[in-house]
């Protein structure tokens, strides 16, 4: 300990002589760790369960990026060799991706953080929290939470629409498409050649407000769909409703909590990320946004547990992607979505 | 002088026709502003003020607001200048590789904002001033700039230079004659730039998600961050709704002391 | 300001010329020249297989890729037509409104461009999701036109290239007004007046007198408007719902979304070239028609 205090003493002095001397190790004050993160309701719940308990234990300040992962990518790979950003949230098929091209730490495995969160579960980055791809419906069209077979019903043809590809939902779809198909997305000529049944498609949807608009004029009859904030925004459309298919069952999707390599605040981007994936901020991303939580030691009252992902063994029973796999198609598969689906 | 009426009226019709049609989408978000659901929905089923008072409460938006009108007038400043005068120089003068230059600043209209925006990102990362004030604001005046000199081409290329000349011929210094002879005659086109370059630089999404830093987040960053997960935040309709007010009213007021409009 | 000076030496000229030009030359050598330069080399490069990274060496692999696959190229010409619809269909509702702003308006004509800035208040997606409320199968604008009896069922303009035109016209029309306006507050009216005096019909006055003597605005509003088009994605990807591809949504998912930077710059500096052809082409028309006209 003195040493140690001795060490930062001297380290301090040699680089910040306004620094106070002695300054101790869990001081941080004058520091701001940079987080990237999406806007919004995961932004609110972070800053109140993780950024302000963080400031005032440690007297530093967090500031939030906002934006998509892409931009956050962009930015981490942007600035490698001199990153301004502590912690990264991206989507599961990024983070792999990110982990082996040297842009993001590898989760240490005999850390209590590895430890606390279900095995297999940190893929590239440590899991932040688990949500599946189902359908959002009309209920008024479909009294029965439908499978994945009704969407090609013949009655539905042109009322089902997609997210533009590349994204979580749109690979997700393709994945479960060449399933219905009888293979799996390692055969792309069947995962297209099952969608495309589906075209024309209603529309390709970028926001919640275009989807619900289209199918509370049912005009749109079927989406698939990420379960959390879709299930939080059912409680403003009674006609709409979300089913978690069985044959197959729903597409696992996880977000991903980055610590950015060489970042300026390690120890504080690894504090943070201890208090993001800690009981109280996950039990509360499965409350109100009903994104299912990561942490074995999460709790959750019955009725919330019906509507997210909680368990190992629900996670078992949920469809995995080859993510890194349909990462290296981006491209080509690209083109085909734009040419084969949307018919562009 | 019958048809001179008729034609007038053709023409009063076709401008309010033109300004529904530009303004209904606006209508439809203000109205929206005032409806009391959770979400974005029309025509609103009831009306309150919930949204305003949750504008005003929220310290996230009202800092982002700050940041995006501090940015835009800082870059419409840079622009504004620089612009005006690359454009005085490109129109008065010949100039050797006058297109070349013309087209360097025209250049950033026509590329795709957010690929040259990853491409700044690696340089201001080199240069070591990524996520500053100072990249942000370089970053917008850069990119309203092309707007700014092309107004201003087209103004200074309708000014006659003989006025300029003969000021300066009766005993004008060249500084008075910009005061008072340049200046006034592209009154029209500096004011129009400058408000091009006002709003473009506080509604753009696309290079200050790239670009802007975690203490320099923009407004239309925050609500692009929203709206891509959980769709639109009511609480952005009030703001728009209260900067649409705002422009009207400052605008209105300048008209009212200024009379700036029939300098135009 | 800048200065303005009529009866000088070369010299002094060449200087005033360098200085009053420098401050621009300089921003945008520095952050616009220098990452589009970077931007240049990059699309010479490609991914390593498996990651985003760069691999070392240049290629030309993605202009094979972008010229192999003829859908590239459709998108861009796509575009550059959509575009100039567009440009066309704002001038065409925009001459009448700055005109009549500039001469009638009167004490009216603050307010007016006061509203004309609104659409650029809001910025672009949310008057595009205002737009699909009222353009969708249950929106206003059908629902007025079947009240007329003017249709049965209900137009799809939504997911279609109209729609698209419509939220382009709707978000870049300030862009030709305000130069417009700008342009046609300098006329001289006595000029006008003058014609008319002369027994010229209004419709001549405009089309001899006014149109020739507003191009400098014509070609700044165009220009504006065009590039505006060219590169947006937020509208045509909202309008278009998916269904339309645009230059610049392309441009976005390779970028933003398939994280291929080197190829997404391909496609910045693929469609720099089309629109350097473009240009090449008309100002060679141009050139021929003014010859043409003065031989005649």
């Amino acid at each position: 300990m003195r040493l140690n205090k001795l060490l930062g003493t001297v380290f301090a002095g040699a680089t910040l002589a306004s620094m106070p001397l002695g300054a101790h190790a869990q001081d941080f004050t004058g520091k701001t760790l940079v987080v990237g993160v999406w806007g919004g309701d995961i932004e609110r719940l972070l800053r109140q369960n993780a950024a302000e308990p963080l400031e005032k234990e440690t007297g530093a300040k967090v500031e939030f990026v906002l934006g998509g992962s892409g931009d956050r990518m962009a930015r981490i790979y942007a600035e490698k060799n001199n990153p301004t950003m502590d912690v990264a949230f991206v989507n599961i098929y990024e983070a792999p991706q990110a982990l082996q091209d040297g842009i993001v730490v590898a989760p240490d495995p005999d850390g209590d953080l590895y430890k606390a969160i279900w095995p297999g579960m940190n893929n590239g980055c440590y899991a932040m929290s688990i949500n599946a791809l189902g359908i959002a419906y009309n209920k008024k069209l479909m009294p029965q939470p439908p499978e994945w077979a009704d969407m090609w019903k013949p009655e539905f043809k042109g009322k089902i629409a997609l997210a533009p590809y590349p994204s979580t939902e749109s690979d997700s779809i393709l994945g479960i498409a060449a399933r219905v198909a009888g293979k799996d997305e390692h055969d792309a000529d069947a995962a297209f050649g099952k969608l495309a049944e589906l075209t024309p498609v209603a529309l390709t949807y970028t926001s919640l407000d275009e989807i619900f608009g289209m199918m509370d004029a049912e005009e749109v009859a079927m989406a698939p769909m990420i379960s959390g904030f879709v299930i939080a925004a059912l409680k403003d459309h009674p006609d709409l409703g979300f089913a978690f298919p069985k044959n197959p069952g729903p597409v696992v999707v996880r977000d991903m909590l980055c610590l950015v390599k060489n970042s300026p605040n390690p120890e504080l981007a690894k504090k943070f990320a201890e208090l993001a994936i800690g009981v109280k901020n996950q039990t509360d991303y499965a409350e109100q946004l009903f994104f299912g939580p990561t942490n074995k030691n999460v709790e959750l009252p019955a009725d919330i547990s019906d509507k997210v992902v909680d368990k190992p063994e629900e996670v078992d029973s949920l469809v995995q992607l080859d993510w890194p796999y349909l990462m290296s198609q981006r491209s080509a598969w690209t083109l085909r979505w734009n040419k084969e689906i949307l018919g562009q | 002088m019958k048809q001179e009426t008729l034609l007038s009226a053709i023409g009063a019709v076709w401008t309010i026709l033109a300004y529904i049609f530009l303004l209904a989408p606006i209508a439809v978000l203000v109205f929206a502003s005032f409806d009391n659901a959770a979400f974005f929905r029309f025509p609103p089923a009831a009306y309150s003020l919930h949204w305003y008072e949750a504008a005003w409460a929220s310290a996230e938006y009202r800092s982002s607001v700050g940041v995006s009108s501090l940015v835009a007038v800082v870059a419409g400043l840079i622009s504004v200048v620089f612009g005006s005068c690359a454009a005085f120089a490109l129109s008065r003068y010949k100039i050797p590789g006058a297109g070349i230059i013309t087209a360097v600043l025209m250049a950033p209209l026509v590329l795709p904002l957010i690929v040259w925006a990853i491409s700044l990102l690696q340089i201001y990362s080199m240069v070591g001033i990524s996520g500053t004030l100072l990249a942000l604001v370089l970053a917008h005046a850069v990119v309203t700039m092309p707007l700014t000199t092309r107004i201003m081409i087209s103004t200074f290329e309708r000014l006659d230079p003989q006025i300029e000349a003969a000021a300066a011929s009766l005993g004008a210094p060249p500084l008075t004659v910009a005061r008072r002879v340049t200046l006034p005659l592209a009154m029209p086109g500096l004011v129009s730039s400058a408000a091009l370059s006002l709003l473009i630089s506080f509604n753009d999404v696309v290079v200050s998600s790239l670009i802007a830093g975690a203490r320099w987040l923009t407004f239309p960053v925050r609500v692009y961050a929203q709206l891509r997960g959980e769709g639109i935040d009511p609480i952005t309709l009030a703001i728009g709704a209260l900067i649409i007010a705002l422009v009207l009213v400052v605008v209105l007021l300048g008209e009212w002391a200024f009379k700036w409009s029939r300098q135009l | 300001m800048c200065g303005a000076f009529g009866a000088e030496s070369r010299d002094h000229m060449k200087k005033n010329a360098t200085l009053l030009l420098l401050p621009a030359l300089i921003l945008s050598g520095g952050v616009f020249l220098a990452p589009f330069v970077w931007l240049v080399l990059s699309s010479l490069k490609v991914r390593a297989p498996g990651s985003l990274m760069l691999q070392d060496g240049l290629t030309l692999a993605n202009y094979h890729r972008l010229l192999e696959d003829p859908f590239f190229a459709r998108v861009m010409l796509d575009t550059v037509v959509l575009s100039g619809v567009t440009t066309l269909a704002c001038l065409v509702i925009a001459l009448p409104v700055s005109r009549f702003i500039v001469r009638r308006a009167g004490r009216a004509k603050g307010l007016l461009l006061a509203l004309t800035l609104v659409p650029l208040v809001s910025g672009a997606l949310l008057p595009a999701l205002g737009l699909i409320h009222l353009l969708g199968p249950l929106g206003i604008f059908n629902g007025i036109l079947k009240a007329f009896g003017l249709i049965g069922s209900s137009l799809r303009l939504l997911g279609t290239k109209t729609g698209v035109i419509v939220g382009l016209v709707q978000s870049f029309l300030p862009l030709m007004i305000l130069p417009l306006v700008n342009a046609m507050s300098r006329l001289p009216r006595d000029v006008e007046d003058a014609a008319a005096s002369l027994g010229a019909p209004p419709a001549t006055v405009f089309r001899r007198v006014v149109l020739p003597l507003s191009v400098p605005g014509i070609v700044a509003g165009a220009v504006l408007v065009f590039c505006a088009c060219l590169t947006s994605f937020v509208t045509p990807q909202i309008l278009g719902q998916g269904k339309i591809a645009t230059f610049g949504i392309i441009a976005y998912q390779q970028a933003a979304l398939v994280l291929d930077w080197p190829f997404a710059s391909t496609l910045a500096v693929a469609m720099l070239a089309v629109l350097a052809v473009c240009l090449l082409v008309t100002t060679g028309l141009q050139s021929l028609v003014t010859r043409g006209r003065r031989a005649a």
